[in-house]
């Protein structure tokens, strides 16, 4: 059975980021050889840079090679052509986080700036009319956002989150005819909670010890930040120890992703050279959260919230445009795809195992 | 001639190349004992200064007339030797070589059978050399106009350089018009020029050019003579044209592959399936259409119709990728949203500019997909009114490992080129040799690529070899030149050791006017004999062999001299039986 060719799929992923230089390369196959993530039958990125370029969308839809790459950059600096193949994985990873979306929303917000910042106004103005039915009364409002937080948590984990896992794991397993023995999917789950809290394969990349050590700490806090603020109510405990806690883990988020963002602004690395909106929108919310999130607390500890409510109402906006929009349909959910496609990726090698002991 | 026979003997080692193999010291050791042998000698390098030098200085001061040279093959360096002899003042023909490397150190791998084979071959030289007699080189003039076999690009350019060098050119062209190949096609890569720019100003000056006689319409059937003195004859326009002329130049170009042939391809069968000269007319007329009058959507370009594949043709036609990748090109501009599907096998893209075009096409959005050119052609059908598009193309996509569909509306068949129909009878005409494939071999493939084994014959263009517009245009400007070179010396050496005919045995039959591959032997009626053309005969003794009378005598290659060769080599039978 023969799979049609279709050119515009390269126009369609051109629009989740890739540039034209995929159009340079001619499969000399150096960005798999230098790749630390690729190994025997996960192979990937000239494989999936073929996919593309002949069209195959289902193919490309239901592969899970993309998710396994760290993006270290290694292959275009390599790639004697300069066709770029990390921007390329990376746009493949955007598109395909919009192929699992099942409302639609992460392709919206991926393909088009102006619909982002929309969403973004309308989520604001939300908020403030909230403020605004509540006449800005201190304590509504602020248990309103206790509430909210709670209520983001769970809707966007059962509505768009549970559902979209699900999706992924219906193209890259059911929909790729992935026969993996039963054993394996206990094997996978060990895996992915392994891999999910510590991302630990991206050290695999050679020059990643200090990135992941960032990212890792900014993780801790961003956890540490939720369970404290949600869970342990922050802004509303007289506990010592949970204050400074959240001081801590706040203080964590907002300093490393400073310093993200300036690797970012300043493009030295491969994998910084080609920033999206989308990932800005993601780096500067975390930092703002962070930040807004430490003020507030700072600024309730020296008595100067009373008169500058308005640092809440910010802290507030950044929060429900963190929760309703970046959560579910931005970079954050990169988070949860690459960790079960460690997991997926395992199941389709027991396959492919138990195919050729069977062939042999 | 002088009647002591004094000869001298050089074996040479040709460094360990010789030397490892054949005792080379016992060889020269015993042969010097042979009758009439005066002096025999061994030395590293008998090529080098040094060795010339030792024969110059033997011959001078041992009064040497004959000289047997064991070395190399004669191809390599008897010339060499040669002019050694006529350095000290002899004949060069008074000389012989034995090759003991080739025939002899190379091929055996037994020292003992090696030193005695080459005693043999020694042997037989010095027996031969005794009988060798002086031969004069003579020379012939050249006249100063020049045939030119076909009014394609190659030809064109050769002429008009003659011409205006003010050298009297006739250009023959079998058909109706000048301009050849280039003048059916519309852009050139990889500069996206005009060919019309190209041929146009060419086809215009050959045709007002003072010195330039164009004859359209024109097969030459049979060229006479030799280097600087041809001659041919030819009807037009009802009369008879006779032409002399000194040297001739085929450029009689080349023809397209007629893909019929490649079932799965569907030509002829599906109307929607064109070859790219077809195609080339379509852009000429600035419309892009299939048959049935629409705008096609999807156009696939298929590389290597006919090349590159031993069912049709074994070597690359040279041409066609970077006239894919142009019309990408076009098919791009003229409708922008059109779908273009380049399936190739290699991109071959060496030459000037071609890397680069092929890089700027690339970033087209054409769509490039990888065929296996010899096991694995794709194949081309009608779609189903489902499918959305007028063809599908079955390929077995090599870069990704999956079969894919290419949707179609019109498929360019990229196709080879081959040499003429009629590429055979001109090759007889001129007297040029052909390789397997039709075109036609050059003297030397590096050093001598537009001339041939016939003096005076040059091949340029496409008649070779495939061949771009670049390529064909400095083959035929250097043919050109080789030609000025030769008329501005007027005369040309030619050949010594030819067949010449004792009248007084010579009986009439024509045996030998019938063998003769040079044309050569004619048959005077008034005496009832043959008489050969010294200066057409290359000496290649057919004539001397098929002779019932023994009438003709090839110099050099006189009975006389190759019995005795023989007797010499049979001399050390009795040591060769032991081998």
């Amino acid at each position: 059975m023969s799979t049609r060719v279709n050119p515009n799929l390269l126009k369609e992923i051109k629009k989740y980021g890739a540039s034209d230089d995929w159009n340079a390369c001619f499969h000399c196959g150096n960005c798999t050889a230098v790749c630390s993530l690729t190994e025997e039958r996960i192979l990937f990125p000239r494989k999936e840079i073929r996919l593309l370029q002949l069209g195959l969308e289902d193919k490309l839809a239901t592969s899970v090679e993309p998710w396994i790459c760290y993006y270290c950059g290694d292959c275009s600096e390599t790639c004697p052509r300069d066709a770029n193949p990390g921007e390329l994985m990376m746009s493949v990873r955007r598109w395909l986080t919009a192929k699992y979306d099942w409302t639609g929303l992460s392709g919206l917000f991926y393909k088009s700036l102006p619909a982002l910042i929309i969403a973004f106004v309308l989520v604001a103005i939300g908020v403030l009319t909230i403020g605004f039915v509540n006449n800005f009364d201190h304590e509504a409002i602020m248990h309103f956002g206790h509430r909210m937080e709670l209520f983001l948590i769970l809707g966007v984990f059962t509505l768009i989150l549970v559902p979209n896992i699900l999706r992924m794991f219906y193209f890259t397993v059911i929909k790729a005819k992935v026969n993996a023995p039963f054993g394996s999917y206990f094997a996978a789950i060990g895996s992915l909670i392994w891999n999910m809290f510590t991302q630990v394969k991206s050290l695999k990349c050679d020059k990643h010890t200090v990135r992941w050590l960032e990212h890792f700490l900014v993780v801790v806090g961003y956890l540490g930040l939720l369970v404290i603020t949600v869970f342990l109510d922050w802004f509303g405990t007289e506990n010592q120890i949970i204050i400074y806690l959240g001081y801590i883990t706040g203080g964590l988020v907002f300093v490393f992703t400073f310093l993200l963002m300036i690797s970012r602004f300043g493009k030295s690395k491969e994998l910084n050279k080609f920033s999206q909106p989308t990932d800005w929108f993601f780096i500067v919310w975390l930092f703002l959260m962070g930040f807004t999130a430490f003020l507030v607390r700072l600024f309730m500890d020296t008595g100067l919230l009373e008169n500058n409510f308005w640092l809440y109402m910010v802290h507030l906006m950044v929060l429900a445009q963190w929760g309703i929009l970046l959560v579910p349909f931005g970079k954050w959910t990169h988070f949860l795809y690459r960790s079960f496609a460690i997991s997926f990726a395992n199941l389709k090698k027991a396959a492919l195992n138990v195919k050729l002991a069977t062939a042999a | 001639m002088e009647d002591e026979k004094r000869i001298g003997v050089y074996v040479c080692w040709c460094g360990t190349n010789i030397a490892k193999m054949v005792d080379v010291e016992l060889v020269a050791k015993e042969v010097a004992t042979l009758p009439d042998v005066v002096i025999a000698k061994d030395y590293k390098y008998m090529c080098s200064d040094p060795g010339q030098d030792l024969i110059i200085q033997d011959i001078k001061e041992h009064k040497l007339n004959r000289i047997v040279v064991s070395a190399c093959s004669p191809r390599i360096h008897e010339l060499t030797f040669r002019k050694a002899l006529q350095n000290a003042g002899l004949n060069p023909y008074m000389f012989e070589m034995a090759n003991i490397r080739e025939h002899v150190s190379w091929v055996h791998e037994d020292r003992g059978d090696a030193t005695k084979k080459a005693k043999a071959l020694i042997a037989a030289a010095i027996n031969r050399v005794k009988w060798h007699e002086s031969l004069d080189k003579r020379t012939v003039d050249i006249n100063p106009s020049t045939l030119i076999i076909g009014g394609g690009i190659s030809g064109l350019s050769t002429a008009i350089e003659i011409a205006d060098a003010g050298k009297k050119v006739f250009l023959i062209e079998k058909s109706g018009n000048l301009g050849g190949q280039v003048a059916k096609i519309d852009l050139t890569f990889p500069y996206m020029d005009s060919a019309r720019q190209l041929i146009d100003p060419k086809i215009e000056k050959a045709r007002k050019h003072p010195n330039i006689e164009v004859f359209l319409n024109t097969v030459i059937d049979e060229v006479f003579g030799y280097i600087g003195n041809f001659e041919t004859k030819f009807e037009q326009d009802g009369k008879e044209v006779e032409l002399k002329f000194g040297s001739v130049i085929v450029a009689s170009g080349l023809k397209p592959f007629d893909p019929g042939s490649i079932e799965g391809y569907g030509y002829g069968k599906l109307p929607n399936v064109v070859t790219s000269l077809e195609f080339e007319e379509m852009l000429k007329s600035g419309e892009i259409l299939t048959k049935e009058g629409k705008e096609p959507k999807n156009i696939a370009i298929v590389h290597c119709v006919g090349s590159r594949n031993l069912d049709y043709h074994e070597y690359c036609s040279r041409t066609c990728c970077m006239v894919a990748l142009k019309f990408a090109n076009q098919i791009k501009s003229a409708i922008p949203d059109a779908n273009v599907y380049d399936l190739y096998a290699d991109m071959r893209a060496f030459g000037k500019g071609c890397e680069e075009f092929y890089t700027q096409t690339s970033s087209k959005e054409v769509m490039f997909l990888m065929f296996d050119q010899q096991e694995d052609l794709p194949k081309i059908k009608k779609a189903d009114s489902k499918d959305n598009c007028d063809m599908l193309i079955d390929v077995n996509e090599k870069l990704s490992g999956e079969a894919v569909e290419v949707p179609a509306d019109m498929v360019v068949l990229m196709v080879g080129v081959e040499a003429q129909e009629n590429a055979k009878e001109i090759a007889h005409a001129v007297g040029v040799s052909m390789c397997g494939n039709d075109f036609y071999i050059e003297r030397h493939p590096k050093l001598d690529p537009v001339a041939t084994t016939t003096d005076g014959v040059y091949v340029v263009g496409g008649c070779q070899s495939p061949k771009d517009i670049p390529d064909s245009i400095s083959q035929a400007k250097a043919a050109a030149s080789r030609i000025l070179a030769t008329i501005n010396f007027g005369s040309v050496e030619v050949e010594v050791t030819t067949a010449v005919v004792n009248e007084d045995i010579c009986c009439g039959c024509q045996t030998c006017v019938s063998v003769c591959p040079y044309t050569a032997i004619s048959y005077d009626e008034e005496k009832n004999v043959s008489v050969v053309n010294e200066i057409l005969c290359k000496g290649c003794g057919t004539c001397g062999s098929a002779c019932p009378t023994g009438a003709i005598r090839s110099r050099h290659f006189t009975d006389q001299q190759i019995l005795s060769q023989i007797e010499g080599l049979l001399s050390t039978s009795k040591e060769l039986q032991e081998v």
